[in-house]
């Protein structure tokens, strides 16, 4: 029965079909399947299956990117009230677009498949100043800031990730706190995330799942 | 008091040059396009906001570029969130080292799309003076001579720029579908007054930038289903004369082949992420191919690694003639010393004599 479900569920994923993934979910549901297998064994290891695609250079669109990160929100958020017991967050993430950046569609992916990873999000919406995201990442205990920037001028400029390395720096704050870095002009340019001073970035919303995991790990390690 | 770069070499205009490479006749060379907005501001040393509010300075800026550089295309566009405040955009964000950007979305919520109002008279709207007094100056400068262009967002990526493209995507892929097709009406209805006015203002190279074709956007069938035929729907009033096909500065190749059997475009200009060579065999002679180079890494290489990249890409395009040069995003951070040696290395790898 499960293995059907995970099967129906990364068909109707990949063909970005929302309503039949939520309906394979409800039906699962109602046929016993614990909302902890849902996330755990379907929902999770969607997106790695995704995750895993788009590596081997599966040619996966924008839209199988967004609806992805929308079914696994919508499917988490659905869940998570129907837990046993509160599952347990393996780290938490400080997210937004860099300073004079009012772009917002990747930062929702990211945010959507982090949530069903585990991992908690604080959105710190648009437009963020380097401080903000800083002061907001010791405020809430974060191990990862994400900023995602889809115009030259604020993926590289000086109110960006270079402003934001440059505070964690001056307040020795580096072994603590990771930058990752996502937007276009990083996936033009894939040397440009080390000259803005970033620890990692993603090609898409999806692998941002992968390489903020990782850096988490590495920072409780 | 501005040079002209090239006009002392020879009194072939970049009309002559987009002409030839559109027939396959023989010319001194490729054409060469480059998108230089930004940078005008500081060309004309003025800061960001009154330089984008004066059309007479876009014109004056774009043309000095011109001249500066070499290359054979002037543009009439001041940045693409322009086109928001035809449609009620009251909030632009200006910095001194980027493009202007939409800060305020004319649509919030549902209601906002049944309210938004499409201009009867675009020639006559406030926001479009600039742009009239920008196209006045440059036709009676460049005219005849230069190829004018203007950029026209489809009616499947303007509701980007209206309400942001998460709430976009959003509407889009998941409906409600009644919902969206209202927008989509308004946004092609904007799109069939927005190209008649470029082309009566003197336009003549009009760039449909249309991300929503793009495989990297949608999968294939979403753009056969849903994207082409709000394409015909904009361009079916006006034909595709002088109409560039763009996918943004995303890959054209997947949906190319359907594209081109459908509409005879003059032109197609790929994404830099295309394969030149593939995309020349897709589009077969049947249009011009403009190749634009990956801009983005320009900030820092150097002049030895924008020759070689330039002279890989001519090798590739030019089998077969019928092929341009092009920019994609050339952000402000690219140094004058690289916008040079880029412009020159085109003109002199696409000259004809080394093709034929």
């Amino acid at each position: 029965m499960l293995e059907r479900v995970i099967e129906t569920y990364n068909e109707a994923v990949f063909d970005t079909d929302r309503d039949r993934a939520l309906e394979i979910i409800r039906d699962a549901i109602a046929a016993g399947i614990t909302p902890e297998e849902i996330i755990f064994k379907v929902v999770v290891p969607g997106i790695e299956t995704m995750m895993k695609a788009i590596a081997e250079d599966f040619d996966a669109n924008l839209a199988q990117h967004f609806m992805t990160a929308q079914i696994a929100a919508q499917v988490t958020d659905e869940m998570l009230p129907l837990f046993s017991a509160p599952p347990e967050i393996i780290g938490r993430v400080v997210l937004g677009t860099a300073r004079y950046d009012l772009h917002s569609l990747g930062k929702r992916i990211v945010s959507g498949c982090l949530r069903s990873l585990m991992i908690e999000v604080v959105d710190l919406g648009v437009n963020v100043a380097p401080v903000r995201f800083v002061d907001e990442a010791v405020a809430r205990g974060a191990e990862v800031i994400g900023i995602s920037a889809m115009m030259m001028h604020t993926a590289d400029g000086p109110e960006g990730c270079r402003c934001v390395r440059r505070i964690l720096k001056e307040r020795d704050l580096e072994r603590s706190i990771r930058i990752v870095v996502g937007g276009a002009p990083f996936r033009y340019d894939p040397e440009l995330w080390q000259a803005v001073g970033a620890d990692g970035w993603a090609s898409d919303g999806i692998t941002a799942g992968r390489v903020i995991t990782n850096l988490i790990r590495e920072v409780r390690s | 008091m501005t040079t002209d770069h090239d006009a002392t070499m020879s009194n072939v205009t970049g009309i002559d040059r987009l002409r030839a490479a559109a027939t396959g006749a023989p010319c001194d060379r490729i054409p060469v396009f480059c998108n230089l907005f930004d940078q005008g501001a500081r060309e004309m040393g003025i800061p960001p906001r009154q330089y984008f509010s004066s059309g007479a300075a876009v014109a004056e800026a774009q043309l000095r570029m011109r001249a500066k550089y070499g290359y054979d295309n002037v543009w009439s566009l001041f940045y693409v969130g322009k086109e928001a405040e035809l449609l009620g955009c009251r909030d632009i964000l200006y910095t001194d080292d980027g493009p202007p950007n939409v800060a305020d979305f004319v649509i919030k919520e549902p209601r906002d799309i049944d309210a938004l109002r499409v201009p009867d008279d675009i020639e006559s709207h406030p926001a479009f003076q600039s742009s009239l007094e920008c196209l006045r100056v440059l036709r009676a400068e460049a005219g005849g001579k230069y190829p004018i262009c203007a950029y026209l967002t489809a009616a499947t990526t303007l509701p980007a720029l209206l309400m942001g493209m998460d709430k976009w995507m959003e509407l889009l892929l998941l409906g409600p579908v009644e919902l969206r097709d209202r927008l989509l009406v308004k946004c092609s209805d904007f799109f069939r007054k927005q190209i008649a006015a470029y082309r009566a203002a003197g336009a003549d190279t009009l760039v449909y930038s249309t991300a929503f074709t793009s495989t990297d956007f949608v999968p294939l069938s979403f753009v056969r289903n849903v994207a082409l035929p709000w394409m015909a729907r904009d361009l079916e009033p006006g034909g595709v004369e002088g109409v560039v096909y763009y996918c943004g500065m995303s890959r054209i190749i997947g949906a190319l082949s359907l594209v081109l059997e459908r509409w005879k475009f003059p032109a197609v200009y790929l994404g830099p992420m295309d394969d030149i060579t593939q995309a020349k065999r897709v589009v077969d002679g049947r249009a011009i191919t403009c190749a634009p180079i990956n801009d983005i890494p320009l900030v820092h290489m150097s002049e030895d690694e924008v020759r070689q990249e330039v002279r890989r890409m001519i090798r590739a395009g030019m089998p077969g003639g019928r092929f341009a040069f092009g920019t994609a995003a050339m952000p402000l951070t690219i140094p004058e010393r690289i916008i040079r040696v880029l412009i020159e290395t085109a003109c002199e790898c696409g000259r004809w004599e080394i093709f034929v």
